[in-house]
């Protein structure tokens, strides 16, 4: 095992022998710690016909093993005084264990033995089916989860980001516990997954822990790749959706590279000019900045929409720089679309401003802040960084950012925020 | 592991409690981990204070107290604080009326002057008035089309006599909102006053110094009418079924609600419904509820009960989302689970996790500058002295099974309960 310091704030990494990457950090500021496994799976890697086996997939390991049959492990963390959650996304599948920092060792030894031994027994398999088309029913019961798969679908020609994470109903009524349990021991693999670990804890104990509980697990064969490579855009596409509903609203996706890619810190500091600088993770928690940005002067301020705004997230493949807004009973759908490709507009001609440099500067300084009194949100950030490039990202990105200029993100918006790579979808309620 | 790996609650005892000379109670813990500072409070006058034609105007006064002061606009209230990464929020609630705000430490002056002069001077200007009720209206639309609105309204109509404000949702409907005037959020935020105020700071701060900040901002605040009383007129428990289907074209899911009349959270039973609670609805994913319908029978995709006991005694209820040909069977399972569960009250083994659960997990609700200002403020609210996480184990593990089993025969019922089904047409009869 190859090991660096291991300190107060600084990140811990270590390889074990089966591949496994381990991340640690000592945060002793509450007597808490938090144990997260990563896959580097998610809906990405799913072939058509097969949509929504990596969320299942990730509900099936709550469904018991041998050691812990279904229901003594949510019973063992309530017991432990913790919390725990699992979640699926297109480049990811996550789980975590929040607890009493003198409890940590039950998360490691939840996360080693389902990472084998999970049973995919043919009746929780059928009983989960019903329970997973439920959460994809909740879903569609918004407007906005209509919308939103259009315009991946219509977005995405090539690459799998065309469907969504929950999967398409017919496939999820379609597959079996064999499929099922050939994608699980695909993907779950010590080789695959970084296990990463933060709170009151010593780190050379930890790793001794972590070493006991997952060092014995055997290395998978290599994985499958996924090759697809969204095509160039060749031109505007337009997508509408008529159902029942309350109010008019768009979703506009441009493609734009991944979080990989040189352009990836001008494309965010553009996102918190557009909507202000937001917390890192999708768990929330930092502070509201959005109501001074440009998209809320342009849009809100002047009424013709209810709210707005844009999105831009790290991905592994290139995937969508969004924006939206929900239009006022008063005003037409096309002033509001005219109004949010202005301020795009505005951008690509003018750049913007150094005190909004400094403003998405001082914001992020203050997110990452917030972020950083919890553990779970701390683990989060690691983890989803290092599955999707390395976790230093996390240490540099406000370097990153700060080295942003003006001139930069007027660059990527004119590269990237063209008609030609823009999908723009629009609900209409209809019957209302 | 470092040393407060029990209860942290040195983390709650040794929080500063201060009323100001018109009032006000401060709340302040340093918490010099991170260097980060929240602020929360909240004045005691909510929608619970609100006339049945000004449904509403309680959180259409809260949104609105950021709209204008008399000394900043909006726009200048959200330039100054954004800009350094703060945020400063308000908004109103059943009970309360609450505001906040997060900075770093170093802003804590900034978001102290600008939630004062939000909560003593706010101007309701005309124009951000109007613009504010476009913004509410378009949300109301929106969630009067989402099943889970339409049950949740036809659960609190069914439970509570018109005259009770809790036959109401807070927010308003889009009628009512559509009615407010600018001169009823006035009169409304004349309801305000220190004395009903209590206010949470923690995070990288000196005590001291917050505490002339307090009195330099908030000290010279008056109250300008009498206090508003709590008043909630008796509800009569439902000596039979009375049952709301709600048909919503375009939808694809049903939610269904069961729901009897609970408790205040100063009753005597009160720990004994919520560890009650806790095992038939909460523990794991979703206690017996969410074990029976989502792990056994796989309807559903969340599953669970909650008991609101605030200041006046909310619903006791239980919530399924399925598909609307599977909302029958939902309903038997939650009534089969209610009726085991006054018959033979929880496992010991159930108790005994539910104890562990509520006591063990204490330290993860006090990580964040949050969530130790929240504990702090519900603690003032329900005036349960700084001792109380202390005390709290001895609370809980003091709840037994015959207590229980008493509070849930009190309270739950499979005769006499109001139920709401909101979903697609032509699968709830």
């Amino acid at each position: 095992m190859g090991k660096t310091m291991s300190q107060e704030n600084s990140v811990g990494e270590h390889r074990l022998a089966n591949g496994l990457l381990v991340l640690t950090k000592e945060v002793h500021s509450a007597p808490v710690a938090t144990c997260w496994i990563w896959y580097r799976v998610g809906s990405r890697n799913e072939p058509s016909g097969c949509t929504g086996i990596s969320h299942w997939v990730e509900h099936m390991l709550f469904k018991g093993t041998p050691n812990m049959p279904r229901g003594s492990l949510d019973r063992t963390i309530a017991r432990n005084g913790g919390t725990f959650n699992g979640f699926t996304w297109i480049d990811y599948t996550a789980y975590y264990e929040t607890l009493p920092a003198d409890r940590i060792e039950l998360g490691l030894q939840i996360e080693s033995d389902r990472m084998v031994n999970a049973l995919f027994e043919d009746e929780e398999v059928d009983s989960e089916r019903t329970v997973i088309i439920a959460e994809l029913e909740g879903y569609a019961n918004y407007p906005e989860t209509w919308v939103d798969e259009a315009v991946k679908a219509t977005a995405f020609t090539a690459h799998p980001y065309h469907h969504p994470v929950i999967g398409y109903k017919h496939d999820l009524q379609a597959m079996g516990r064999a499929q099922l349990y050939d994608y699980y021991q695909t993907f779950y693999m010590p080789n695959n997954a970084v296990l990463v670990l933060v709170g009151d804890f010593e780190t050379d104990a930890m790793l001794m822990q972590a070493e006991r509980y997952f060092a014995p697990l055997p290395v998978g064969p290599p994985l499958p790749r996924v090759h697809a490579e969204e095509p160039e855009p060749q031109g505007e596409r337009r997508v509408t959706i008529r159902r029942h509903g309350a109010n008019e609203f768009l979703q506009i996706g441009y493609l734009v590279p991944d979080c990989k890619h040189a352009d990836f810190a001008a494309l965010a500091v553009l996102d918190a000019a557009l909507s202000g600088a937001r917390s890192l993770t999708f768990m929330g928690g930092g502070a509201q900045t959005n109501r001074s940005a440009r998209l809320y002067k342009a849009l809100v301020e002047t009424e013709l929409a209810g709210s707005a705004y844009s999105s831009y997230m790290p991905t592994r493949d290139p995937f969508l720089f969004e924006l939206g807004a929900t239009v006022l009973e008063s005003r037409a759908t096309a002033e509001v679309e005219a109004a949010l490709l202005r301020e795009i507009e505005r951008v690509q001609q003018d750049g913007i401003g150094d005190d909004e440099l400094a403003k998405v500067q001082k914001q992020l300084r203050a997110q990452v802040a917030y972020g950083g009194e919890s553990v779970t949100n701390q683990a989060m950030q690691l983890g989803m960084w290092e599955v999707l490039d390395s976790y230093r990202r996390v240490d540099t990105l406000t370097a990153e950012l700060a080295a942003v200029s003006a001139d930069d993100v007027r660059r990527v918006a004119q590269q990237y925020l063209t008609e030609r790579r823009r999908v723009v979808g629009h609900f209409i309620p209809e019957g209302a | 592991m470092t040393q407060n790996t029990t209860s942290r609650s040195d983390t709650i005892t040794s929080a500063m409690r201060v009323v100001l000379s018109n009032g006000l109670v401060a709340l302040i813990q340093r918490n010099p981990s991170t260097p980060t500072v929240s602020v929360r409070g909240e004045v005691l006058t909510g929608a619970v204070h609100e006339a049945a034609e000004l449904n509403g105007v309680a959180v259409f006064t809260g949104a609105a107290l950021i709209r204008g002061t008399a000394s900043r606009s909006f726009q200048q209230i959200v330039a100054e604080t954004e800009e350094r990464g703060c945020s400063v929020n308000a908004g109103g609630g059943l009970h309360s009326s609450g505001f906040g705000g997060k900075a770093l430490a170093e802003d804590l002056p900034l978001v102290l002057e600008v939630l004062a002069e939000m909560l003593i001077s706010p101007t309701f200007p005309e124009h951000e008035v109007e613009k504010l009720r476009g913004q509410f209206l378009l949300s109301l639309r929106e969630s009067e089309q989402e099943p889970g609105t339409q049950a949740s309204r036809a659960v609190r109509r069914l439970l509570y006599p018109p005259e009770h404000p809790y036959s109401r949702l807070s927010s308003g409907t889009p009628e009512t909102v559509a009615a407010i005037a600018r001169a009823d959020l006035l009169a409304f935020h004349r309801s305000y006053a220190p004395q009903l105020t209590h206010i949470a700071i923690v995070g990288d701060v000196v005590p001291e110094a917050v505490v002339a900040e307090l009195e330099r901002r908030f000290g010279g605040w008056q109250a300008q009418q009498a206090l508003p009383p709590l008043d909630l007129p008796p509800v009569v428990r439902p000596s039979t079924v009375l049952r709301e289907d709600i048909a919503m074209p375009g939808k694809v899911q049903s939610d269904v609600i069961w729901a009897v009349p609970g408790l205040r959270r100063s009753d005597a039973d009160y720990y004994a419904a919520m560890v009650g609670n806790m095992i038939l609805g909460r523990i794991g994913m979703g206690g017996r509820l969410g074990e029976n319908i989502r792990e056994e029978q796989g309807l559903a995709y969340y599953a669970y009960s909650g008991v609101e006991a605030d200041l006046g005694a909310g619903p006791w209820a239980a919530a399924a989302g399925v598909n609307p040909e599977h909302v029958e069977q939902a309903i038997a399972a939650i009534l089969h689970e209610i009726e085991r569960f006054c018959a033979d009250g929880p496992t010991d083994e159930e108790l005994a996790d539910a104890r562990a659960y509520l006591t063990g997990s204490l330290v993860l609700g006090l990580e964040t500058n949050d969530g130790i200002a929240g504990t702090l403020l519900a603690i003032e609210r329900f005036g349960l002295g700084l001792d109380y996480i202390a005390r709290y184990p001895a609370i809980i593990n003091g709840v037994s099974h015959a207590d229980i089993v008493a509070a849930a025969r009190t309270y739950l019922s499979v005769e006499g309960y109001v139920l709401a089904v909101a979903g697609p047409a032509g699968g709830t009869q």
